[in-house]
């Protein structure tokens, strides 16, 4: 991977100079010579750069993709700035304070750090790469928008504030944050359709996330403290609350089972968003499958499900101080 | 360099590839033995499903439109279903921890959901069971190490296959249930690696398949399908009738390799 350009240098425009140059390496019709360019010298972000200008055609990208890839940012934000103020590395000094008691933790757990990097890593990535692909700010988020204790207040005090000083309960709160992340992405997949490109580009980002998911859920289990409900391969077992398998639920514990029932439950919709519980997949039950009947655990960790974006806001918003739709 | 002085051919097809060819003539030269599993002779006999040149089974996908998408899935769920069934009753399962062994007991669990769910959706249209080679599945599980990186392996080309098919899909249901699978398929690579990666906390979701844009594998058809019958396991070969829309081709990003 040493031909990875900068990725915040990279904008449609400039993406489209540089692979111009290129253009003449390649001779199909089925893209722009931008997008054959890019991906004949191996760069990811050029070619959805170059995507993204392919689809914005006059500069405007159809407004169902525009909007998928808005939110898509909102919530790649909200994760970073969270890890980045778990890791002490935010731009928010109040933040990075805030955490330096659950992070004294992490350092005593051997590879904990590590993949907390690797995760906020890929977060900053994902900004970058949505982006480059035509995603805006449309929300005006910064540092200094969030309130990750829940309670949309600078000053916190919300019900997840254990997670500042509880590294079980920190962990906790990430994996639902990954699990939200994988069942937003999951539920928007539909709506970029006519963009090959920027679908697949997402459906790489969805299944980055539940690989995040799935180590967090391996750190909870090896700290003994995790129910086997939590699974040692990543799955995802039950729905609502059931489904963290949390067994700390801190000050305010009505507050955070309800908002582990909206991570894990249905939405509002329940036949577009069906809870993880879930065992009949498109109009089959997976619990009488002929030559598959293991019961109801491992046919509700056998798939994911989605949520609505309206589902999402709601579980997001106590962390977002401004209002965000 | 010592190359082994026997040589198993498991099927007919295999002859017939240029690198099987150098080696059976290295090891002819070699005077070393050459076995031909049955599988060889009893896929002569098998050649209802499509009669490749030698003979032997063909599985052929039509990649043209959802169906052909949605068994080009249930192939790669098949084989890994078939895998882990083996490796439930392997000596690489035994050698390995209670913690270990419930992710390949899940494991198997939810690989053959995900194969007896495309089997049913599918239904006349699905493509025949296909046929595993327990011989060569056997040495894929006869120990830790190689059960780890074979199992590795295949749930990263699962996560590869299912990111560079979605865009294929013209159905919306059908790209759904295809993303309900795959992060199924992540959570899975990403357990078997954590296991490998001992404390160091990286390889879950490891530089070798999360690019610097933040972009998990995904692989087009082709190389998936070469890749599985690399791996000698099927008995008899599948292969890509018709190629997807070549309109919405791109390039592959970290196919997974063995290691």
């Amino acid at each position: 991977m040493n031909n990875q350009p900068i990725l915040d240098t990279i904008d449609p425009e400039l993406a489209e100079r540089y692979a111009k140059r290129h253009a003449e390496i390649e001779n199909g019709s089925w893209a722009s010579p931008g997008i054959i360019a890019a991906l004949a010298i191996g760069s990811v972000p050029i070619a959805l750069a170059a995507l993204a200008k392919d689809a914005q055609g006059q500069g405007t990208l159809p407004t169902a993709i525009k909007g998928v890839l808005d939110f898509a940012l909102a919530l790649e934000i909200f994760e970073n700035e969270f890890y980045k103020a778990v890791l002490g590395i935010s731009g928010n000094a109040a933040q990075n304070a805030a955490f330096a008691p659950v992070r004294a933790l992490a350092a005593g757990v051997p590879g904990a750090v590590n993949t907390l990097q690797q995760i906020q890593k890929h977060e900053t990535a994902h900004i970058a790469t949505l982006l480059s692909t035509g995603a805006t700010n449309v929300f005006g988020l910064t540092e200094n928008s969030f309130d990750f204790t829940g309670n949309r207040s600078p000053t916190g005090g919300g019900p997840f504030a254990k997670a500042t000083t509880d590294l079980a309960f920190l962990l906790e709160v990430a994996q639902g944050a990954e699990d939200t992340g994988v069942r937003a992405y999951k539920g928007q997949a539909g709506n970029l359709m006519s963009s090959s490109g920027i679908l697949e580009a997402a459906l790489r980002i969805h299944s980055v996330e539940a690989r995040h998911a799935a180590r967090i859920r391996r750190m909870r289990r090896a700290a003994a403290g995790a129910p086997s409900s939590v699974r040692w391969s990543g799955t995802v077992r039950g729905g609502d609350a059931a489904a963290a398998g949390a067994t700390d639920l801190g000050t305010n514990a009505a507050a955070v089972t309800l908002a582990f029932n909206k991570i894990y439950g249905a939405g509002a919709n329940a036949s577009t968003a069906p809870s993880e519980a879930n065992t009949t997949q498109a109009g089959v039950n997976i619990l009488t499958l002929a030559g598959a009947n293991f019961g109801t655990d491992a046919a509700q960790e056998a798939f994911d499900e989605p949520l609505d974006r309206a589902d999402v806001v709601a579980i997001v918003q106590p962390f977002f101080i401004p209002l965000i739709s | 360099m010592s190359e082994s002085k026997e040589f198993i051919v498991s099927s007919g097809e295999q002859l017939l590839q240029p690198t099987t060819r150098r080696r059976f003539l290295s090891v002819m030269g070699m005077g070393g033995a050459i076995v031909f599993l049955p599988s060889v002779f009893a896929a002569c006999n098998n050649d209802d499903t499509g009669t490749g040149p030698s003979g032997s089974t063909t599985y052929k996908l039509d990649l043209s439109n959802d169906t052909g998408i949605l068994n080009y899935a249930y192939a790669l769920e098949q084989l890994e279903a078939a895998y882990y069934t083996a490796a439930l009753g392997s000596a690489g399962f035994a050698a390995l921890s209670t913690a270990e062994q419930e992710v390949f007991t899940d494991l198997q669990k939810h690989e053959v959901i995900h194969r007896e769910f495309f089997k049913t959706v599918l239904g006349g249209s699905a493509i025949p069971a296909i046929s595993f080679n327990t011989t060569t599945v056997g040495t894929l599980t006869a120990n830790r190490a190689v059960l780890l990186s074979t199992s590795q392996l295949l749930e990263d080309t699962g996560v590869s296959a299912y990111n560079g098919a979605g865009k294929y899909l013209t159905s919306a249901a059908n790209l759904l249930v295809a993303g309900k699978i795959v992060s199924v398929e992540a959570r899975h690579a990403a357990a078997i690696r954590d296991i490998r990666d001992g404390t160091n906390g990286r390889l879950f979701a490891g530089d070798d398949v999360v690019n610097a844009a933040g972009l998990d594998v995904k692989s087009e058809p082709s190389t998936v399908i070469a890749a599985v019958n690399s791996l000698n396991v099927v008995v008899g070969t599948v292969t890509i009738g018709t190629q997807p829309d070549a309109s919405k081709k791109t390039a592959d990003a970290n196919a997974p390799t063995p290691t």
